[in-house]
């Protein structure tokens, strides 16, 4: 394509609109309002997504200012919104970290800028001032001591993690494999990545039960869209009444799956907990009152017997 | 057209020997390692998880052909499972509308991007770059950025078997034969071969370029629009987060074997040998245990291997 003046015109054009549609949103803010920054993790992934609309929700009701962006799990994009954060001149900067060490820029930058970062969800290597979430180790004890419970500490376990590297999945491996080192009888068989994925999670479980049918009788899965591929390839091999399969996140479909008698079980993780708490730490942070350094958010095991009072959530 | 014509056209079969050899070669070091890759229900696996790469690698063979690229194929898959998804609720519509809805809105991202491509004198790369975002956002708009759920079992169905064998695969099977047939017999498959290998020899022997791409983008779409079904009926739930970097692999199985990035060169028999190859190292790794790190690093290796040793046979 040739660069004709009414191509290049054009071109000008769109990118004006774009930018003047962009700065709308930058309007002069009302004294004691607070501005603070929201980095999701990815807006595509239900749980984060759910973690956002969250915190949107407590901003507006707490009638905080929010530049929201979303990272698309991408740290270094990341690092660039806290970048831009800090040239908005923002009071607080909350993060939903992407990586564990590759998101870590992004809170050194803004510490040097001596905003106050808080992280949201997940953990970073560099501190930041404040960590509102719920400890991923727990999730992974809770899981496997399930687990545990279910086969009388004696049986063959698979896992399915995470993006390997991402602080929920480290976590949550620890906390499984500290519960597998309490009990002699229970042997994690094999433990391969479905990167948070349904489809990769189907695929794996297939080729499970191609390795070691009836060899294995429970399978936890970092996430419940893939605890959700698990149990669909176990359904359709028909062989899920021999396995447990247990996930993390409490989404929608996994509770009515619970409900359904179809999933053993889930653990919940508390988005709206999570984002609540991290605005009202903001705040107190913006207005130099005290504020503590570590807000956690318990996790809870959702099973069928108590699967309704989540469902309402 | 003679069969020694038809095997020139495909580059020849000596081209495919070094896939076929590394084929064998995994398959029978995985048969000896492994007790359960050579079994029945184990191979049936590997076909079932194959096909939707196959179903888009074959589309995206037509498009390679005329020298283009389609990174819009991942994006495009989501968007067509969340579209289908979002029409097969229990009891709304009957079985063909949801599959009709998927089919209809691979077609249009596919013809949308050949219309940019050939009106637009934009850069495919550029186009399909942009329609990659663009679905991407879509899926996710009109999914509101959860996974489409209830679809009806009439559906999903379609993921399961007929007999032993997985209607997945033949679906593949169905579009790999058909475009195996096109390409080598219709006047219109070879017009793709002359776009890609030559363009302006093409346009002076009276072949409509714009016509030929707008076909081979807009047939891609279609099928991927195909793979997108395949892919809701398989997970259950349209998901607007799925099929990230399947271009990925399905171009990979499509360069393995021996389709030219630059266009001209090639055919589905090679894309079909491509395609099993990914699926049965994929399959492979997970039977042996290998560590997820170990995973990626060996695929990758394997790929351009498997890709050096079939080039360097078609030399000598």
């Amino acid at each position: 394509m040739r660069l004709t003046p009414r191509i290049a015109l054009g071109t000008l054009g769109l990118v004006a609109t774009v930018l003047v549609t962009a700065c709308k949103k930058a309007e002069p803010r009302k004294p004691g309002e607070w501005l603070v920054g929201y980095s999701s993790r990815d807006q595509s992934a239900e749980y984060t997504a759910r973690l956002g609309d969250a915190v949107q929700a407590r901003a507006k009701e707490r009638g905080v200012k929010l530049v929201f962006v979303d990272a698309q799990a991408d740290a270094q994009k990341q690092i660039s919104q806290a970048e831009n954060f800090i040239s908005q001149k923002v009071d607080v900067i909350i993060l939903n970290p992407c990586e564990v060490e590759a998101s870590s820029p992004a809170i050194d930058r803004a510490r040097a800028a001596k905003i106050p970062v808080i992280n949201v969800n997940s953990l970073t290597k560099a501190a930041p001032d404040c960590y509102v979430g719920s400890d991923d180790e727990q999730a992974g004890i809770l899981a496997m001591e399930a687990i545990a419970k279910k086969l009388g500490g004696q049986g063959n376990v698979l896992m399915i993690h995470g993006i390997m590297g991402q602080s929920a999945q480290i976590h949550r491996d620890a906390g499984a494999r500290k519960v597998l080192a309490k009990y002699p009888g229970l042997k994690l068989l094999d433990a391969q990545t479905a990167s948070w994925d349904r489809a990769k999670a189907l695929a794996l479980t297939e080729n499970w039960i191609q390795a070691h049918k009836g060899k294995f009788q429970a399978i936890f899965a970092h996430n419940d869209e893939m605890a959700m591929g698990a149990l669909l390839a176990l359904e359709r091999a028909g062989l899920k009444k021999d396995v447990y399969v247990i996930g993390v996140d409490a989404i929608a479909q996994a509770l009515d799956a619970v409900k359904a008698g179809r999933l053993d079980a889930t653990v919940f993780q508390d988005a709206v907990g999570q984002g609540r708490g991290a605005v009202d730490a903001a705040i107190l942070m913006a207005s130099k009152q005290p504020f503590e350094k570590e807000v956690m958010i318990p996790f809870q095991v959702v099973t069928r017997e108590n699967v309704d009072a989540f469902l309402k959530k | 057209m003679t069969l020694a014509r038809r095997f020139i056209l495909d580059r020849n079969l000596v081209h495919r020997f070094g896939i076929v050899a590394v084929l064998l070669l995994i398959s029978g070091l995985l048969a000896a390692t492994t007790d359960s890759f050579a079994t029945a229900s184990n191979l049936t696996n590997v076909a079932r998880q194959v096909s939707i790469n196959g179903i888009l690698a074959v589309g995206v063979t037509f498009v390679l052909l005329t020298g283009g690229v389609d990174l819009s194929l991942g994006s495009v898959v989501a968007l067509s499972g969340v579209v289908c998804a979002l029409f097969a609720h229990p009891g709304e519509h009957a079985l063909l509308v949801p599959i009709g809805m998927g089919l209809l809105t691979g077609g249009l991202c596919g013809l949308l991007n050949g219309v940019l491509v050939t009106r637009g004198g934009i850069a495919p790369f550029i186009v399909t770059l942009g329609m990659m975002t663009v679905a991407r956002g879509l899926a996710l708009i009109l999914s509101g950025g959860k996974p489409v759920a209830d679809m009806t079992p009439a559906l999903t169905d379609l993921a399961g078997d007929v007999g032993p064998l997985p209607i997945p695969l033949l679906c593949f099977a169905l579009v790999a034969l058909v475009s195996w047939v096109f390409l080598g017999r219709f006047r219109l498959g070879r017009h793709l071969y002359a776009v890609g290998g030559n363009e302006p020899a093409a346009r002076a022997a009276g072949v409509s370029v714009p016509k030929v791409k707008l076909f081979a983008y807009g047939l891609c779409g279609l099928l991927t629009g195909l793979a997108g079904v395949v892919l809701a009926a398989r997970i259950t739930t349209g998901q607007p987060n799925a099929g990230q970097a399947y271009e990925l692999d399905a171009i990979a199985a499509v360069v393995i074997g021996g389709t030219s990035l630059s266009g001209g060169v090639g055919g589905v028999l090679g894309t079909i040998l491509g395609v099993l190859l990914i699926g049965i190292i994929n399959n492979g790794l997970d039977l042996l245990s290998v560590s997820s790190y170990y995973q990626a690093v060996i695929k990758g290796v394997i790929i351009v291997g498997a890709v050096w040793l079939d080039r360097r046979q078609a030399r000598s």
